[in-house]
């Protein structure tokens, strides 16, 4: 019998953890930056590694952000 | 009395040096209702992320003040009406 395959996840860094941020702000690009893909589109939870509370406080910057064109809502790469 | 963070983007045909006086003729608002403007950061010209208005570029600033939530609501309507004001976002900092 073949033993079915047991992918364990492997757990991703917390990139705020590292980063030594508690509450993020929608000024900061640079860091806000590293959560959107190169389409402009804001990385799911399963990509980025941070916890639920995060999230939604980093899709609320993101999109803060756009409204005031720091961040694009799309761009137009490919 | 609420804490706010208000960013405003300029037209970037506003010439450099005019900013930050006419910024504060903006913001008078604040005291002459009772609030305080607590810290003012002009970051100047930067590119946009998409065009606002025809505008690629735009003079960016950043203020912290206190005031009642009827202040912060006058002067997003007053800077609405501004036409060298592109766009405006407040929003409070003690909130979360």
């Amino acid at each position: 019998m073949a033993k079915p395959v047991v992918r364990k996840p492997k757990k991703k860094s917390n990139p705020l953890k590292t980063a030594k941020i508690e509450t993020v702000d929608y000024k900061d690009t640079a860091l806000l930056r590293k959560f959107i893909s190169d389409r402009g589109k804001i990385r799911a939870r399963r990509v980025t590694g941070v916890s639920v509370q995060e999230q939604r406080q980093i899709a609320r910057a993101v999109k803060n952000a756009r409204e005031m064109a720091l961040l694009p809502y799309s761009s137009s790469a490919r | 009395m609420r804490q706010y963070e208000m960013m405003v983007i300029l037209d970037p045909e506003v010439e450099e040096r005019t900013v930050a006086p006419s910024l504060e003729k903006y913001l008078s608002v604040i005291s002459a209702e009772g609030g305080s403007v607590d810290k003012v950061d002009i970051w100047g010209r930067r590119r946009m992320a998409y065009d606002i208005a025809k505008k690629s570029e735009g003079i960016y600033a950043v203020v912290d003040f206190t005031a009642t939530s009827d202040t912060a609501k006058e002067l997003d309507r007053q800077l609405g009406l501004n036409e060298a004001v592109l766009r405006t976002k407040i929003l409070r900092t003690d909130a979360r």
